[in-house]
């Protein structure tokens, strides 16, 4: 009895051993892929941040790049900036978004379809193309200049991309209308799981339009409004294409839409490289995205568990 | 409390025309049924009621308004849902309360109001829980709490026990009986359950095909039904429908090796009829016979149940007493009164 039992478990562990080998063979591809190019090159970044020197002529610096940060004016710009895009663009385009999913969940809308297409479709531009677009649109003597002085709405054209101020409202309008539709349709997804009698019944019971938006569809919303205000703020602090080819002078005009990712950019490729610096504004933006995401997810929570 | 005249209501979709006109009387406090098989119009016709679809034609009169145009939050009606429309995010108070404090109510009124609510349905305990913590009968009692504490003129109730399981139904149908007492409300509840209409209307209202068949209270509907779709619908088990054929004073059932059984209704002898007999008409000391054949029983204690046909003639229902004594195979006479049958003309209207 005791022989066989022991047979038994020795070919449980045999066939145990094998299938444990069967599936660390079925995922090694991935997860050699998964390491050379993502996890190297994040701890690789990491050991560069410590680097200082130019060019391929790198040594160990210490603490030296975080130094550099601190007394770094342009990095201090570029930080701002983005923090500017940030706290301007992400909340005006998630309450765009929000709105236009519950006008267009309304099923008594005509050409429902057509509108959702077309705030949907600047996602699926190229962020080059459109941003070449915008450049083109909003030059002095652009058509949106054009445009406005033909309606005799300005006396004198906006000097849109030569302004600090104004080049800076381009930049939100432009990620604006790329974005908005994309946030739209998560939350139109989300509204078309919310159960239809819930509006009925309040309906019935005199609960006004706007506080069934507010009272119901929002707090409803709350998961993925977390979720939606996120990824923004990733993708702005990330923000690069539309600022790197809106202006005519990427970053300008004098560093008036210059952001982190434009500076690593321009840290690494277009001035004299200095990789480790580069490395370490890197990791700025991976921190803030970390405790920014931290803070969302603090203010959204659930006070009751 | 007030009641409700329908003249003429109808709905159409498009093309397609769901409500063909319907003409009802509800009384002050009375709880009515409507029900009917699925895709009759029942929701619908409950809907338009609560402004929630449009009345493509016809008047609705809610006391001596007429509502055909007014807001559903101005119709002086709450409704309660099949799916019971929670609020998820907020506590059986906050849902309770939640309309009242659009309505203009002090927030001490709306505490005393949702406190009484939560008195008659006892859910005091449960006042500060979420719809997610809460069974299906608490949900369903949140439901009915947050419309009582508007204090509406008339209720309605949109197939409200369908998603429980069939003992909660059975308690919560008790439930719903007591709760019309307590509030002498006018109480409009749609079900596709028989059971549940017969227990609990004052009035049922039949509807087939958007139109509506028999209005009348339970057991009128079931002894007197006006057509073959009420006394089919209405009644478990069903009645037994048979082929007959009219004779001088009497009806032949062509099925049963044309017995002829004597009834005083007036047609023409010759007119092919339906013969209908309901499974618990069959009585041991009845003057008339069907020679039968048992299928199956089902012993359900109370009574039993007898499946059983004549030679290869349609399956026929009889409920005996309690005859554990049958079995499968076994050739028994079911007996039964002439007076018990039903008949029913080829178009299914009834022949009195």
């Amino acid at each position: 009895m005791l022989c066989g039992g022991e047979r038994f478990d020795l070919a449980r562990t045999g066939l145990a051993r094998t299938e444990r080998l069967n599936g660390w063979m079925f995922i090694m591809p991935a997860l050699v892929l998964l390491g050379v190019f993502m996890i190297y090159p994040i701890l690789w970044s990491l050991w560069m941040s410590f680097q200082v020197g130019r060019g391929m002529n790198l040594s160990f610096g210490g603490f030296a790049n975080i130094l550099r940060l601190t007394q770094d004016p342009v990095f201090q710009r570029a930080l701002s900036n983005t923090f500017i895009f940030l706290i301007v663009q992400v909340p005006i385009m998630l309450v765009l978004a929000l709105i236009f999913a519950t006008m267009l969940n309304d099923s008594k809308l005509w050409g429902r379809s057509l509108f959702r297409t077309a705030i949907f479709l600047p996602c699926v531009t190229s962020l080059v193309a459109y941003s070449v677009l915008f450049r083109s649109l909003f030059l002095a003597d652009g058509f949106v200049n054009d445009f406005l002085l033909g309606l005799h709405l300005i006396s004198e054209p906006i000097p849109w991309l030569a302004d600090p101020f104004w080049a800076k409202i381009v930049i939100i309008m432009a990620i604006t209308w790329r974005w908005t539709g994309y946030n739209m349709i998560f939350y139109l997804a989300a509204m078309q799981n919310i159960d239809r009698s819930i509006y009925e019944s309040a309906k019935i019971d005199g609960v006004p339009t706007w506080a069934r938006f507010w009272y119901l569809t929002v707090p409803m919303l709350k998961p993925v409004i977390l979720f939606t205000s996120v990824i923004s703020t990733i993708g702005t602090l990330q923000l690069f294409d539309e600022v790197n080819n809106i202006p005519p002078n990427a970053g300008g005009p004098s560093d008036a839409t210059l952001t982190l990712s434009l500076y690593i950019y321009n840290l690494s490729f277009r001035f004299m490289p200095s990789f480790g610096y580069a490395a370490t504004v890197s990791y700025v933006i991976v921190i803030l995205v970390g405790i920014l995401s931290y803070f969302q997810f603090m203010v959204v929570r659930d006070k009751r568990r | 409390m007030t009641g409700l005249r329908l003249r003429g209501v109808r709905k159409s979709f498009g093309v397609v025309e769901v409500i063909k006109g319907v003409d009802l009387d509800i009384a002050s406090e009375e709880f009515i049924v409507f029900v009917g098989p699925s895709g009759c119009g029942k929701s619908t016709l409950l809907r338009m009621i609560a402004g929630l679809e449009e009345i493509s034609d016809g008047e609705l009169f809610i006391g001596d308004d007429k509502m055909n145009e007014v807001a559903p939050s101005k119709r002086g009606i709450a409704m309660v849902f099949q799916t019971y429309a929670l609020y998820p995010h907020m506590t059986v108070r906050e849902n309770m309360g939640f309309a009242l404090r659009f309505a203009g109510t002090p927030k001490d009124e709306i505490a005393r109001q949702v406190a009484e609510a939560a008195r008659i349905l006892e859910l005091g305990d449960l006042l500060d829980r979420r719809p997610k913590e809460l069974s299906g009968g608490q949900r369903q009692r949140v439901a009915i709490g947050r419309a009582i504490v508007r204090h509406p003129q008339v209720f309605l109730f949109d197939e409200p026990l369908s998603n429980l399981d069939a003992e909660l139904r059975v308690h919560m149908r008790i439930e719903l009986a007591r709760l019309h007492r307590e509030l002498n409300a006018t109480i409009i509840y749609v079900t596709h359950d028989q059971v549940e209409a017969m227990t609990l209307a004052d009035r049922i209202v039949v509807l087939r095909d958007g139109v509506v068949e028999q209005v009348g209270a339970p057991l009128e509907l079931y002894d007197d039904p006006d057509n073959l779709f009420v006394a089919g619908f209405i009644g478990s088990p069903k009645m037994n429908f048979l082929k007959g054929e009219m004779e001088k004073g009497a009806v032949r059932l062509i099925e049963h090796g044309d017995i002829r059984v004597p009834v005083s209704v007036a047609a023409a002898p010759g007119t092919a009829v339906t013969v209908g007999i309901r499974p618990e008409s069959f009585k041991a000391d009845g003057s008339a016979a069907l020679d039968l054949t048992v299928e199956l029983v089902e012993h359900l204690g109370g009574e039993t149940l007898a499946y059983a046909r004549h030679g290869h003639g349609q399956l026929i229902t009889v409920a005996t007493d309690n005859d554990r004594g049958l079995a499968s195979g076994d050739g028994f006479s079911a007996r039964f009164n002439p007076e018990a049958l039903l008949l029913f003309a080829a178009d299914g209207a009834r022949i009195r």
